[in-house]
């Protein structure tokens, strides 16, 4: 009697403790169920996913309380979505057929906006022509939410790719950041292999196997892995085969340092380990972590090609636009925030732009003051007024529906360039590589 | 006595009954497990972006073969298989007979310390063994203070180490649970066996190798088959441990599977061809192993 007490106990110990566990499993995604109202059914409420709290969604709660003074029962709802996860939930949503499950905005990475509007043109409402003037944005960064010429997103955040370097380290090897502004590949190369032999320290380092690099390259020649009619022009495309070259031998020199994975990335930069990296601007958040480096960093912009037509010293990585779902019940009022926030509001941008160093693509919002104080991080400089005006200054790209494709076959093709390959047998192999998936 | 109405037995009583607890069970797989294999089924004859699917045969079964990167990873897939799951069996195999040692104090301790690696969450234990292996990594540390490397080595960089390391991570993670195995299925062999070949002269290699092995072979079959499935369908690690590989030299099919899906443009028909390419070849070998392992016709 009593082994049968005890083996019941057990038994029903068991089973509660697989409960539990079965219900915390699934708390997060019942709980993000409740939160992840999709479109909000009343009037005057907006759902919106969207990742990073101390950028994006602290934006949006800024444009929320701006909104609210004039809409005073304007409610909007941010859910916290990592990009991977809303372009899977997207992507699910839209094929499935069901965009009931889709909030009323999401943010979209800019260069998936091509994909993500061809493939479901029915997921997404058309913008052009409604209250909000896309003609106050930097064009270069509209470009990339526009297809067959109609609008589909509201530009955010500006992407402008920069050069930071540790002033303090580039004074040991005697040189400023004067000697690293408006320079050519070549010149950094020379100095890149100067610092390191001073002071030990790679000048750059990037994410092994990834393209982002090479895209912010190519872009600033105006570069593009596809043509207007949305062909591959990899194979005897003069300005991708100079971005790799250029790229294997900052590798082989020790300049460029590629790394596994993005926190070891971040480590390079706050741990001192390289004297500088050239990204898109938001990494100003990520050098701005380590307090200890107050003061020593300065910003300029980026190399140039050369031997290679329109080559410029400015380009552009990552950035993402608004997008208003086929899902949403409000457009008006979604279009309306938007037109009185983010694509209307320079007093906005001034509030954003000191905590989160959000800075915008809405030209406009350049000409204010706010932007043209100095940041002490990095000595007194206005950086966020140069960095607008690197905005201005971006070749368009023509990012194209397989992007995606393109980016990991190129990774691919640098991958085995910089370990020996022969670069034109692996363009080609990239490009045939891409025709493939696009199903030629 | 007949009467008007048929009057079940007992027998057919007690076997409707059986019926009636299995049916909702059986409604529910089909539903959600089969239901969905045959709209696989079907969506693997279709091609399209995104939700503009077309009728188109066989094409993405032929255009499979064609693909440069899902035939490398093919490669990848066989080259786990027939690497990893060997050394993992007989590592398993080796550790199962010792911890079965009777006289083997703390016990407990050893297999519990082998398990608890299969508890860990897959995402968590590559990203560890990623940083671990990173060029300023654990590892390097200790190999460049042990004198055998003047740099870091970086593991994951190169096609050769990343694919061992890898392996390594699947022995380190699977071992313990084949392990477990093995030990419930000695547990099976009565000690008394081992007694008569002790007292016959056999030393501990050949009772190994002639009484624990055969009368393992079930359990053997079993955890071989459990292996294959594992890893023609490995994911986890390919995306948190290597991300592919450099340049495709560790990617997984199913690593494929779901680029294809989510992070190109979408052709979830060829998605899911490939994925009934995985069942073929997952459905054969096991079909082989069994041929070869089960003795019981």
């Amino acid at each position: 009697m009593r082994r049968k007490m005890i083996s019941a106990i057990l038994a029903a110990t068991m089973v509660l403790s697989l409960t539990a566990c079965g219900t915390s499993a699934s708390d997060p995604t019942t709980a993000a169920k409740g939160n992840e109202a999709a479109a909000s059914g009343s009037a005057n409420e907006l759902t919106v996913w969207c990742w990073d709290p101390a950028f994006n969604i602290y934006a949006m709660e800024e444009a929320t309380k701006f909104y609210q003074k004039d809409h005073p029962d304007f409610k909007l709802n941010i859910v916290e979505t990592p990009w991977a996860d809303l372009q899977t939930k997207v992507t699910v949503a839209a094929t499935s057929g069901n965009l009931d499950s889709l909030p009323d905005i999401i943010l979209m990475q800019d260069h998936a906006f091509q994909k993500n509007v061809i493939s479901y043109p029915d997921a997404f409402v058309d913008l052009t022509g409604s209250s909000i003037s896309f003609g106050d944005f930097a064009p270069a960064k509209t470009a990339y939410s526009v297809v067959d010429g109609k609008n589909y997103g509201v530009p955010f955040d500006n992407g402008a790719a920069i050069a930071a370097y540790r002033m303090d380290v580039l004074g040991e090897a005697g040189y400023t950041t004067d000697d690293l502004t408006d320079i050519t590949w070549s010149r950094y190369l020379e100095i890149g292999k100067d610092v390191l032999a001073k002071t030990g320290k790679p000048l750059l380092s990037c994410l092994a196997g990834e393209s982002d690099l090479i895209v912010m390259m190519l872009q600033s020649a105006g570069g593009s892995f596809f043509d207007e009619n949305g062909q591959p022009m990899m194979a005897g495309n003069d300005k991708l085969k100079a971005v790799m070259e250029i790229y294997t031998e900052l590798v082989k020199n020790g300049v460029l340092v590629e790394v596994n994975s993005w926190d070891q990335y971040v480590g390079t930069i706050t741990n001192s380990m390289v004297a500088g990296t050239i990204n898109g601007c938001w990494i100003m958040a990520t050098i701005q972590t380590s307090e200890d480096q107050t003061g020593q960093w300065r910003i300029t912009n980026m190399p140039k090609l050369e031997g290679v037509s329109d080559a410029t010293n400015y380009s552009n990585q990552g950035g993402s636009s608004w997008a208003i779902t086929s899902n949403c019940k409000n457009v008006e009022l979604a279009t309306d925030f938007f037109a009185k926030t983010f694509a209307g509001s320079v007093e906005f941008y001034e509030t954003i732009l000191p905590k989160s160093g959000a800075l915008a693509t809405y030209l406009p919002a350049g000409d204010s003051s706010v932007y043209s104080e100095p940041q002490s991080f990095y000595g007194d400089v206005p950086v966020f007024e140069m960095i607008t005006e690197f905005a201005g200054k971006i070749p368009s790209s023509n990012t194209g529906v397989y992007f995606y494709e393109a980016r990991d076959a190129i990774g691919t093709a640098n991958t085995n360039v910089v370990a020996g390959a022969d670069i034109d047998s692996e363009i080609k192999t990239a490009e045939d590589t891409v025709r493939f998936t696009m199903g030629q | 006595m007949n009467r008007a109405g048929k009057k079940l037995s007992l027998g057919q009583k007690q076997n409707l009954a059986g019926w009636a607890f299995l049916t909702p069970a059986a409604l529910l797989i089909v539903v959600m497990s089969f239901f969905p294999m045959i709209q696989a089924f079907v969506l693997s004859f279709k091609t399209g972006i995104g939700n503009r699917m077309t009728w188109t045969g066989i094409t993405n079964y032929v255009r499979m073969f064609q693909d440069q990167v899902f035939m490398q990873a093919l490669k990848n897939n066989f080259l786990y298989l027939m690497i990893q799951v060997p050394i993992m069996l007989i590592v398993a195999l080796v550790l199962a007979s010792l911890l079965n040692n009777k006289n083997l104090r703390l016990k407990g301790v050893f297999r519990t310390a082998i398990f608890l690696p299969c508890a860990t969450s897959l995402v968590s234990y590559a990203v560890i063994f990623r940083s671990l292996f990173a060029v300023d990594g654990l590892i390097n540390v200790l190999l460049i203070n042990m004198g055998i490397f003047n740099t870091g080595y970086n593991f994951l960089g190169h096609p050769f180490s990343a694919r061992v390391v890898l392996i390594l991570t699947l022995v380190w993670r699977w071992t313990g649970y084949n392990m477990v195995f093995y030990l419930s299925g000695l547990q099976n062999i009565e000690y008394s066996v081992y007694e008569a070949a002790k007292i016959d002269g056999a030393s501990p290699w050949q009772s190994f190798w002639k009484i624990t092995i055969p009368l393992l072979r079930p359990t053997i079959l079993l955890t071989a088959i459990m292996s294959t499935n594992g890893t023609l369908q490995l994911f986890d690690e390919s995306v948190n441990l290597t991300n592919g590989g450099p340049a495709n030299a560790t990617i997984t099919m199913s690593h494929y599977i779901y680029n294809v899906s989510f992070k190109y443009v979408s052709n979830f028909g060829y998605a899911a061809a490939m994925s009934y390419l995985i069942l073929i070849l997952v459905a054969v070998l096991a079909f082989v192993q069994m041929k070869v392992g089960d003795k019981r016709d």
